[in-house]
């Protein structure tokens, strides 16, 4: 379903270049998940945000559904993040201002047109799927780190994408609501959902169907 | 909820920031309001007070001049075909132009030639109130005639006829008194008498008729040549001539007042510009891990620019509404203060409102674009870096 042929990418900074990804190729199946590991700098956050368009290659291919999205048109590539692709960060990045189901709202807040009811009734059946049912009122700053990460995969759910990437998801979560967290995206992956994790925890990077080892922008295994 | 429950969002949370940025803006759209009815008050009352110092359209009679020579032995000038002037006629046409509300004072003159004993004057037909608004420089010795056969003399007329105020004297077989005498005023004014408009008619012409018309135009409105042009349509056999010298230096004087009122107002926006552009701008930056989320979640660059944009269009829209009504009071209440409230016509205009409104708005999503424009530009995987 998703493939990446051959990726380089290298960032350039004063002056200096580095070598972030040389030559990686990684596959992923519909509904497989698949976890990324790797110290610090081994390039699988790079590897991510390429996989998820957030970061253009400087060569290779990334194949979805057949079509090399590097050469995609920004309207096309917008539309994939917004309805097939879908991130969840280490932090959770949820917008202060707006409550919980509002902020899992907010891939349908593109646009002029008002958000109907049928997208308020996914969003709250999301927050369900997440633990979080009768919470959507409340704002984030009224949220545990645990729930909010949860708002953040709910907001990933909304949309019904097809790929979930998730960078060290349970990066800044005590163990036990890292758990929970992880409990949540097997229970994603066994409904149909691909999963692409980072992470840095060998027994979370278990847990998914396969693991790909990474080390100075290489994969290992 | 849509995409405009962000930027509305992002407002109310921020409320204080909105609201200096909002009192920033008003403050500004309140001055140059303010400035502008202002300005349009005192520069009509100044081009008023400039009439005072004469006419600047001359109505004459319509005629074509021949020059005959014969035989190398010049002939002079001849005048065919002079149209005739009617005094009522010609004020009727004039008043029935476009830019009538502009016409200040219409002042007829018929001239004339006499002798009093064996002394040739000039005696000139007057409406003497149209003159006293048209001649405000004059100083008399005496006051403006208000008796049918009272008479104003010129200084130069009186000395040579031995003129003073209270004389009776016989003017084309009639009793004239001088009610009084024009001090010295270095013009033609000085040289001849001036009479009452139907006494003069009755002595040297015929009723209702005239030499020619002065017209005094309010220019700050209009160009003086639109003015000549309709009465030129509405008095075709006759010669409508602007006084160009006197429209210039008046002009100059009202153009004075209008560029620096404009300097003034561009100033105020364009600092009220560099303070929005600035605060935007750090907002932007403020703001750059919601720009990264955003744009991960498919958001397109025209979305995260609209936004933006859309702060700004709020922003320049309720500081338009609100300044247009405070710059009105403001105005309201200097021209109380500079004494002029009565002269001053001010009218609020739903029109005037559209108009400041469009344009703060357009302003404000000017000093907006750069900013804007740069958040559009923030690639999802450079706010990343920065998350």
């Amino acid at each position: 379903m998703l493939e990446a042929k051959n990726i380089t990418k290298t960032f350039q900074s004063e002056g200096v270049q580095t070598p972030a990804l040389r030559d990686v190729s990684l596959s992923l199946g519909a509904g497989e998940f698949v976890s990324i590991v790797g110290r610090s700098g081994s390039g699988k956050t790079t590897l991510l945000n390429v996989l998820s368009t957030l970061l253009a290659p400087d060569k290779g291919q990334i194949l979805y559904q057949g079509d090399d999205v590097t050469g995609f048109a920004p309207k096309r590539l917008n539309e994939l993040r917004n309805r097939d692709f879908a991130v969840v960060f280490q932090f959770h990045y949820l917008l202060p201002y707006l409550t919980a189901q509002e902020n899992v709202l907010l891939p349908f807040m593109n646009g002029l047109g008002p958000v109907g009811r049928e997208e308020i009734a996914r969003a709250e059946q999301c927050l369900e799927r997440v633990g979080l049912g009768g919470k959507g009122g409340k704002l984030p700053g009224h949220l545990s780190g645990g729930e909010q990460q949860r708002v953040a995969i709910a907001r990933a759910l909304v949309k019904q994408s097809t790929v979930l990437f998730a960078d060290e998801p349970t990066g800044n979560l005590d163990k036990g609501t890292g758990e929970a967290v992880m409990d949540l995206l097997t229970d994603l992956k066994d409904d149909g959902l691909a999963i692409v994790m980072v992470t840095h925890d060998e027994n979370y990077a278990q847990r998914a169907d396969r693991v790909v080892r990474m080390a100075d922008g290489a994969v290992l295994s | 909820m849509n995409i405009l429950t962000i930027p509305l969002r992002t407002m109310r949370k921020k409320w204080l920031k909105t609201l200096l940025l909002l009192l920033v803006f008003t403050l500004s759209v309140v001055s140059i309001v303010s400035l502008n009815y202002v300005s349009r008050v005192v520069g009509e009352s100044l081009e008023k007070k400039l009439n005072a110092f004469g006419a600047n359209i001359l109505v004459m009679p319509g005629s074509e001049k021949l020059t005959v020579s014969y035989g190398g032995f010049s002939l002079g000038d001849m005048v065919m075909g002079m149209t005739d002037l009617r005094e009522s006629e010609v004020e009727e046409k004039i008043l029935s132009i476009g830019y009538r509300d502009r016409i200040s004072v219409i002042a007829p003159k018929l001239v004339s030639m006499t002798k009093i004993g064996d002394v040739a004057v000039g005696v000139v037909g007057v409406r003497f109130d149209r003159e006293k608004v048209l001649k405000g420089y004059w100083a008399l010795d005496g006051a403006f005639p208000v008796t049918e056969n009272g008479i104003l003399a010129g200084a130069k007329a009186a000395e040579k006829l031995g003129l003073a105020v209270g004389d009776n004297f016989e003017l084309g077989g009639q009793t004239a008194v001088v009610a009084g005498v024009i001090q010295a005023t270095g013009s033609d004014d000085d040289s001849v008498l001036f009479a009452n408009m139907d006494f003069a008619q009755a002595l040297f012409g015929e009723p209702d008729h005239v030499s020619f018309v002065e017209v005094s135009a309010l220019c700050a409105g209009c160009p003086i040549e639109d003015i000549v042009a309709q009465l030129e349509e509405k008095l075709p056999d006759v010669e409508v001539q602007a006084l160009q010298s006197i429209v210039k230096q008046r002009m100059y004087a009202m153009h004075f007042v209008e560029h620096l009122i404009l300097t003034v107002s561009l100033v105020i926006l364009f600092i009220a510009c560099c303070m929005v552009g600035a605060t935007m701008l750090s907002s932007v930056n403020e703001r750059i891990k919601e720009i990264g989320l955003l744009r991960s979640l498919g958001f397109s660059r025209r979305n995260i620019f609209g936004i933006f944009c859309f702060e700004a269009v709020l922003i320049g829209m309720a500081s338009g509404i609100i300044g247009y009504f405070g710059g009105y009071a403001l105005s309201l209440k200097v021209l109380a203060l500079l004494d002029m409230s009565k002269e001053a016509v001010l009218t609020m205009h739903p029109g005037h409102l559209a108009l400041t409104c469009l344009l703060i708005v357009g302003v404000s999503v000017l000093a907006a674009f750069f900013p804007s424009w740069k958040a559009a530009s923030i690639e999802p995987s450079t706010a990343l870096i920065s998350l």
